[in-house]
């Protein structure tokens, strides 16, 4: 059994890839360096950082900054060399063009290029002004979602949100919340043996314990043994086409593209 | 005259009761051999020549489990940022717990107390490379040495009273990718390991050194050489491609004495995700040898995934059993692979008794009659989706088989896939030979503080299976994916843990949860069990701690 959708996935990376360039303000890259690099990253790379580049502690490759380097040539440099005494082990053996696409590839990973990246669609960008009103009145995003503060801590912080994600991914997350919902962001319900509910979002779990950080924006632990029902629920995030227009929801994305701090 | 006879013979006396001690401390081949007449001892890195990790001491029960206690928390002191994982399974010898802390230092400590003997400090060549963590799975012993291989291939021998070094030998170029994680396996007067390099374009071996003088005896080619049996596997015109073939070796061996055969499970041929430079089945990767350990002679051997293009590997425990097979005696050999499927094989011959897939597998559908796997999937340029995913089914966790209950107890990631795609792969010595990583829902090396996943994005289990039959008798969930080892007991215990830090005591018929305890780090050695002063103790090795258990004084 192929994974049929794995040739479109080739195809999302080299459109999103277009979409990073037009939105891009310091780097510009070519898509052909960018899909090389992804190779480049799948042979060198993806054993410890995993898909979204996220999968060593206290490293995300996706967030743009990196603690040992700032500039492309700092992480040539860095790649080239290794990091000593642990698993990053020196790779002279890639020509620096090879260095030029992976950089341009970890670049990439900022404006939603992950490895298995699946949104393929070219999107509208409209009215970022618009779109900040929205964002703040008749759309109720501030309600939840903060700017660099003044949200709850229940929801993800959007600024810089410009500089993480692309706009077609922007899109998807306003039209289907469930749709790429990521690890962390997901909500949790748990039914004790009184039949109250407590939901919130998961913030642990193991097979004696839930940690949630409840809607009333409680850390909260429950003892499985305690619990008659416990499972994901829906976030709690409307579908917006349910509750602006399409226009609006092309104002929304390019004001969250603005985002970029 | 008579006072000089009289300190003549006292003095007599008195070495004769000396050497008595130190003969009694001394760890001889024959209490290698007779390690199940000591139970209070774990002389060898799986407990027992068998590889069953099965302990015989009765006093902790499933009725006084649930008081268990911990004694004791050794520390590792880490030089240089957080350790790696604490693989190791401690040796225990005469009151003295023998272990290793990553990368490569050898701890002795005092099982009343957790204060330490001595310690060893090993600095691991700079050039060192490892595919997946700077890790030690353990020790073995001899008269008055231990045995421990490093991640730079260096295999040394330190006195056991102090940690002196008392030889230190190369087995392999570090800088091209030659690294020991595996504990040594002791066996006369030899000491047998192999090097870990797979991910590296490696030549594999197994080869036994002097105990004396670490001089090598003899070397059996994993990937055999042109003459050499086997060479008609590795089918490329060009015939290149066996030199850089793996077939890496990192979970130690297992033995019969009364066949003197040894079996290893052999790793991933090279590269490990695109098999077109290596067509043909590519001996001896992925299977099972059975090796004479006075010579290195192949007796048999069993691949369970020829041609692998999964990185699969056969690097899991080959445990010895004698069990009734369909109403006769006979002498097995079990395993559940990296691959997903559970194998029994007689141990005489080789032969193929049984194959039962134990999680979701797709990569093969059945076997022919001689037991070879029919192959159904490959990775591809658009990508395959294949189960199990790439960290396996399983992998060198040690599982545990208890001839009480007669089941087999295997740690298992649940069900996982992962999509492979296959790329060009260029060799360049000293660096990774492997094509493109596959792709998986949850890393497969990282640990995040905290688990966030839906089921069906990765957990974990204990699973008992039935030899028999291959039919899973019991399952313990665990949420987590786990890398923990597995002890049972004669009462009828098993002993395991997970990635999250959780470490459980179940019934070993039912799978029921009977104790745990949160020790704050990855579980990922071998549980063990040991005496002291006429009480039993647990202890495994978890985060950066080695944790000793026992009942309440």
């Amino acid at each position: 059994m192929k994974l049929s959708a794995t040739r479109s996935l080739l195809a999302a990376l080299l459109l999103g890839s277009v979409v990073m360039q037009a939105t891009a303000q310091e780097h510009s890259y070519a898509p052909s360096d960018i899909e090389n690099g992804r190779g480049l990253y799948q042979a060198n790379c993806l054993g410890c950082h995993g898909n979204n580049g996220d999968s060593v502690d206290g490293v995300k490759l996706g967030s743009g900054r990196f603690r040992r380097a700032s500039t492309d040539e700092d992480l040539i440099a860095l790649i080239r060399t290794g990091i000593p005494n642990t698993l990053m082990i020196p790779r002279p053996q890639l020509a620096y063009g090879e260095l030029r696409a992976l950089v341009a590839f970890l670049r990439s990973m900022q404006t939603g290029g992950a490895v298995t990246a699946s949104d393929e669609r070219e999107v509208v960008i409209g009215d970022a002004g618009h779109g900040e009103e929205l964002f703040f009145g008749k759309a109720q995003c501030s309600t939840c979602h903060g700017v660099n503060g003044g949200g709850s801590p229940l929801y993800q912080d959007l600024g810089g949100i410009g500089a993480q994600r692309s706009a077609a991914s922007l899109e998807t997350s306003l039209l289907d919340p469930m749709k790429e919902i990521r690890e962390g962001e997901r909500f949790y319900q748990v039914t004790d043996k009184n039949g109250a509910s407590v939901q919130g979002k998961l913030m642990n779990q193991d097979r004696h314990s839930i940690q949630l950080l409840t809607l009333e924006e409680r850390l909260q632990s429950f003892r499985t043994a305690d619990l008659t029902a416990q499972g994901f629920i829906q976030t709690p995030m409307p579908a917006y086409l349910d509750v602006v227009s399409a226009t609006d929801v092309s104002d929304l994305v390019a004001y969250l593209l603005s985002l970029k701090e | 005259m008579q006072l000089k006879k009289l300190i003549t013979l006292v003095t007599a006396a008195s070495a004769a009761a000396l050497l008595a001690t130190s003969s009694l401390a001394q760890v001889s081949p024959a209490r290698l051999l007779a390690a199940e007449s000591e139970p209070g001892n774990w002389l060898i890195h799986h407990g027992d020549y068998d590889g069953q990790r099965y302990s015989e001491l009765t006093q902790i029960t499933q009725e006084n489990v649930g008081d268990l206690e911990l004694k004791w928390i050794w520390q590792v002191r880490s030089r240089d940022g957080a350790p790696e994982k604490f693989e190791a399974t401690p040796l225990y010898v005469d009151g003295v717990l023998y272990t290793v802390s990553p990368p490569n230092d050898v701890i002795a400590l005092d099982p009343s107390s957790g204060r330490v003997f001595w310690s060893y400090t090993y600095t691991p060549a700079p050039e060192a490379r490892v595919c997946c963590g700077r890790v030690n799975r353990g020790l073995a012993i001899h008269g008055n040495k231990l045995f421990m291989g490093a991640i730079d291939g260096h295999l040394m021998a330190l006195d056991t009273r102090n940690g002196r070094v008392l030889w230190d030998v190369s087995i392999g170029d570090p800088s091209l990718g030659y690294a020991i994680t595996v504990a040594p396996l002791v066996i006369g007067d030899k000491v047998i390991v192999g090097p870990a390099g797979g991910e590296f374009g490696i030549r594999g071996f197994i080869a036994a050194y002097d105990v004396e003088t670490g001089a090598e005896l003899w070397k059996f080619n994993t990937i055999p050489g042109p003459g050499e049996p086997g060479f008609e596997s590795w089918e490329d015109p060009a015939q290149e491609a066996w030199k850089l073939g793996g077939g890496s070796i990192w979970t130690t061996g297992t033995y019969d004495e009364e066949l003197n055969l040894m079996y290893w499970g052999v790793g991933n041929p090279g590269p490990d995700w695109n098999g077109d430079s290596r067509p043909g089945d590519n001996l001896y990767t992925e299977s099972v040898v059975a090796l004479n350990p006075d010579t290195g002679e192949l007796a048999w051997h069993y691949q369970y995934t020829p041609h692998d293009e999964m990185d699969y590997d056969a690097t899991q425990v080959q445990v010895l059993a004698d069990i009734d097979w369909n109403g006769q005696p006979r002498k097995v050999l079990m395993t559940a692979n990296r691959n997903g499927v559970f194998y029994v094989l007689d141990r005489v011959t080789g032969e193929f008794l049984l194959g039962k897939p134990f999680v979701a597998v797709n990569w093969m559908d059945g076997f022919d009659e001689s037991g070879r796997p029919n192959r159904a999937l490959s990775p591809s340029e658009e990508g395959t989706f294949i189960m199990p995913n790439n960290q396996g089914a399983t992998n060198w966790y040690p599982p545990s088989f208890s001839p009480k209950t007669g089941l087999f107890y295997v740690p298992t990631w649940l069900d996982t896939y992962s999509i492979y795609t296959k790329r060009p792969v260029e060799y360049v010595a000293g660096q990774t030979y492997v094509g493109a990583y596959p792709t998986m829902a949850m890393p497969a090396l990282g640990v995040r503080l905290q688990n966030q996943r839906r089921p069906e994005e990765g957990q974990g289990a204990i699973q008992a299976i039935n030899p028999q039959t291959g039919e899973i008798v019991w399952r313990h969930v665990m949420t987590e994916v786990t890398s923990s080892g597995v002890l049972s007991t004669a009462t009828n215990l098993v002993f395991a843990g997970a990635r999250d830090g959780y470490f459980y005591a179940l019934n070993a018929a039912t799978g029921e949860e009977l104790w745990h305890l949160q020790t704050g780090g990855e579980v990922a050695s071998g549980p063990m069990s040991f005496e002291l002063d006429g009480k039993q103790y647990i202890a495994v090795n978890a985060g950066a701690g080695m944790f000793v258990f026992g009942l309440p004084e």
